[in-house]
């Protein structure tokens, strides 16, 4: 088992388990550093939509990311979404994979953080520890 | 300056401002989103858009800059 140290930083009035994660896509081409919350109740991985903002996308590329689109209710807000197959998702040395992501294409909150949902833990076979009162937190993968 | 130097300063910069965050409502970066740049703030607004516009101007690439937005003390977001 390879053991992934996960951050927790206080954020938004509470401790949040973070990672550090590279996105990238082949086209549009996308190389993106994001600081993303581990959240077990968001059924899907999301870009935030200040982190999609960042990779400044026209809006001929942003045509290119078509999917399935979709409506997500998120902290009372909603956030139009595409969901795009086979974005990568490295985290340092430790994995390297690809999956379904959803990309926010409008939406009232800005101040989304991008979410790894339990889509990734379950594609990457995680055992997520997460222990407030003792401020640890890591993922296991075989 | 290499991408994988670009992604070191990105998660150093990220680190900085969760440890920082009080110190930036201090200093009045209250609901603005701030971008972080080698432990400082160099562009905020309330809106993304105009910081993203600022890097820009600045030459700055925003995809190997951290921002984010600054709750104000006592905000809680439920996810």
């Amino acid at each position: 088992m390879v053991k992934i140290p996960i951050e927790l930083n206080f954020f938004a009035g509470g401790l949040r388990p973070m990672l550090n994660v590279i996105l990238s896509f082949e086209d549009p081409k996308i190389f993106l550093p994001v600081k993303a919350i581990i959240d077990t109740g968001s059924p899907t991985t999301l870009i935030g939509v200040s982190d999609m903002l960042r990779m400044r996308l026209s809006s001929l590329q942003l045509r290119k990311l078509e999917g399935s689109q979709r409506e997500v209710n998120i902290g009372g807000g909603k956030v139009y979404t595409v969901k795009v197959d086979d974005f990568r998702l490295r985290v340092g040395n430790f994995l390297d994979t690809k999956m379904s992501v959803q990309f926010p294409i409008s939406g009232e909150v800005k101040s989304q953080p991008s979410l790894l949902g339990v889509d990734f833990l379950e594609k990457i076979k995680a055992n997520f520890c997460f222990n407030p009162s003792a401020k640890e937190s890591y993922l296991e993968i075989p | 300056m290499e991408q994988q130097q670009l992604v070191k300063r990105f998660e150093k910069d990220s680190e900085w401002f969760y440890k920082n965050v009080d110190k930036l409502r201090k200093l009045g970066y209250s609901e603005q989103f701030v971008a972080i740049k080698n432990a400082q703030p160099i562009a905020s607004d309330k809106s993304i858009e105009v910081v993203i516009r600022k890097l820009d101007k600045n030459k700055e690439d925003p995809s190997f800059i951290f921002i984010e937005f600054v709750h104000p003390d006592g905000y809680v977001l439920l996810l």
